[in-house]
């Protein structure tokens, strides 16, 4: 891919990952979210991740954003368009993370693999999809498993705690 | 003999049982399922004894390239089990409060026996992992099923936003902890703690981004074991939370941080930039978490910056490197703190929280009111009980590093620590009762609390139990 594409995904996921943040209205954060999921699924394609690029759009782009508009939309969300932004606070977070940002440029100046470039990937015979579940299934059974659990878990708390009262 | 990973599957197993049984036996009483979990755990317990000896790390294949065996995963597999079996004795005295947010046939309280049994294999596979992957997935196993019981009472508009505070910090701090693995992982290549360990002894190795990485991971821990600056939800969160709960973050997610903390940190021990920042972590904790419990009047909020106030002391032990002495605190932090907790749990259902609902005590109910002495004398460290030794060792470990500033600073929070743990004894026994009742508390919670103070006592006079487990 050549670098201005990279460039441009990269600005487009940061300008809207601020105008989530920026937005007053909840709809227009949410569908900022959603470009700024396309600009990283670009940016996996780039990087020859296809199957993890179309799982970011299908998955959360898709899926996961329409539930956010959804919910959105049957809440009554008026109160948080009138708020106004805390200058303080904002200040506060603003600064720490600049100084996190310079912390990390500083790094990177001094990293000397940042600088060099690697030989592409070579070609793999089999596709993405298929490595991606024989490690699954291999290598990584055991966080897979455990994934499992946690799943179950997480399903128990949101019957238990989203239920409705009997009237 | 049986093999170490069989006990994480028998304590799923346990779960899922008894998270079926709950769904088709409607009608039965549903305290018959926490006693159930308990025999279940106690049976794992006594297991644990008995799993065969460690597989040589050199044929490390697989399986094991996550999950290690060695003599701390397991004496913190006791540690994880023991909690959880003390917490569903909690949860069955705080059964009525739970009911209450539940109206109708269905009372929740099911799930709120079965949720900790999750919560447990969660902590019993984190002290296993020695692999990033595998740290993450159990450390947010268990931070899921804690953001399910911290919430639990869901009529209670504290315990609301406790659950919403809780649920949004810790997603934060999950953030730190996954950027800060991707950097140890972009620079070595690894992700296995023993590979990292090898990878940073080259010299190609970038030190610094791979420093950058560790304090992000450090970050996400510092919030797990609620050390200063990531303390900010701790006295909310466990004020809010339903009291066996808090007990359960207090002991559980604590000590599993630690654990986890004291292995992440062996590659990184010798660099000097990493043990000026722990030193400095330690001082704050120790400052801000005993000033800050001086003017608490709610027992359930002093007891959240007394658990800041004890990180510091454990973090002491950690700089020292000493997992000895960090782990010999744990076990009697684990003993004091669900002596106060079961203590409180009984008390708070019928007067209060406050410092004030535990006037006269004494003449409420002679056997938890000493119950409560000795939780508060031992967590604030005073001779023959465990909660001294545990801060002479940790002391004595840092004299001989030479941590002067640790000592003092150290020394000094603990007489803070006195005045604001002795305020609840002297509300106990020197106050006059707003109103004389008999407390009545059931025979398994008796059996809990005395065992708990003879425990506590006889560390405090017999610690070799503890030191020899470590060593064999």
């Amino acid at each position: 891919m050549p670098p201005f594409l990279f460039w441009l995904f990269a600005s487009l996921m940061l300008v809207f990952g601020a105008a989530v943040v920026l937005n007053r209205n909840p709809v227009a954060s949410a569908l900022s979210l959603v470009v700024s999921f396309l600009g990283l699924a670009a940016l996996f394609m780039s990087l020859d991740a296809y199957f993890v690029g179309i799982i970011q759009v299908l998955v959360y782009a898709g899926a996961v954003m329409v539930l956010f508009l959804f919910i959105i939309m049957l809440l009554n969300l008026r109160a948080e368009e009138g708020r106004r932004i805390n200058w303080l606070a904002a200040t506060g977070g603003i600064v720490v993370a600049l100084i996190l940002v310079i912390q990390i440029f500083s790094v990177i100046g001094h990293f000397q693999a940042a600088r060099q470039t690697f030989p592409s990937l070579e070609r793999s015979t089999t596709d993405d999809v298929w490595n991606i579940g024989a490690l699954l299934f291999s290598n990584y059974n055991l966080p897979f498993q455990i994934v499992g659990v946690l799943v179950l878990v997480a399903t128990i708390g949101v019957v238990l705690l989203s239920k409705r009262e009997p009237r | 003999m049986i093999t170490a990973p069989l006990l994480e599957v028998g304590v799923l197993v346990l779960g899922m049982v008894i998270l079926m049984f709950e769904a088709f036996a409607t009608k039965i009483d549903k305290r018959i399922l926490a006693f159930a979990a308990i025999a279940g755990l106690a049976i794992v317990l006594v297991a644990t004894f008995f799993v065969a000896p460690v597989p040589s790390p050199n044929q490390a294949t697989g399986f094991w390239n996550f999950y290690t065996v060695d003599r701390l995963s397991v004496f913190f597999k006791q540690f994880a089990l023991l909690t959880t079996i003390l917490v569903l004795i909690m949860m069955i005295d705080y059964a009525p409060a739970v009911r209450s947010s539940f109206p109708g046939a269905h009372d929740g309280l099911g799930e709120f026996f079965t949720v900790p049994i999750f919560t447990c294999a969660g902590l019993m596979y984190l002290v296993s992992a020695i692999d990033f992957i595998f740290i993450f997935v159990s450390l947010e196993l268990v931070t899921i099923s804690f953001y399910v019981l911290v919430s639990f009472t869901r009529k209670n508009p504290v315990t609301l936003e406790a659950g919403v505070k809780y649920l949004v910090l810790s997603a934060l701090s999950t953030a730190f902890l996954v950027y800060g693995i991707a950097w140890i992982f972009g620079v070595t290549g690894q992700t296995n703690l023993q590979r990292i360990t090898e990878a940073l002894a080259t010299p190609s190795t970038d030190q610094s981004a791979t420093l950058l990485g560790m304090v992000l991971v450090l970050v996400a821990l510092g919030f797990k074991i609620a050390a200063v600056p990531f303390q900010i939800w701790v006295p909310d969160v466990y004020q809010g939370a339903p009291t066996p709960v808090t007990a359960y973050l207090s002991v559980g997610s604590k000590a599993a941080g630690f654990v986890v903390l004291l292995r992440v940190l062996r590659p990184f021990a010798t660099l000097p930039q990493m043990q000026r920042l722990l030193v400095l972590i330690a001082l704050l904790t120790l400052i801000y978490g005993n000033l800050a419990a001086l003017p608490q009047g709610n027992l359930k909020r002093l007891l959240a910056y007394s658990s800041i106030a004890h990180t510091g002391y454990l973090l002491i032990g950690v700089v020292c490197l000493d997992s000895n002495a960090v782990v010999f605190y744990l076990v009697a932090y684990l003993l004091m703190t669900h002596l106060s907790f079961a203590v409180l749990v009984i008390v708070a259902q019928q007067t209060g929280e406050q410092i004030a609902d535990f006037d006269g005590l004494a003449k409420r109910s002679p056997f938890l009111a000493f119950a409560m002495l000795i939780g508060m004398v031992s967590l604030a460290g005073v001779p023959f009980t465990a909660g001294f030794l545990g801060k002479f060792f940790i002391f004595y470990a840092a004299i001989l590093q030479r941590q002067i500033a640790l000592v003092v600073i150290g020394v000094i929070t603990v007489g803070c620590g006195f005045y604001y743990y002795l305020k609840v004894v002297r509300a106990m026994y020197w106050q006059p009762a707003a109103k004389i009742d008999n407390i009545s508390v059931s025979t398994l919670s008796r059996i809990a609390i005395g065992a708990l103070i003879a425990a506590t006592i006889w560390l405090g006079v017999y610690p070799q139990p503890i030191l020899d487990a470590l060593k064999r």
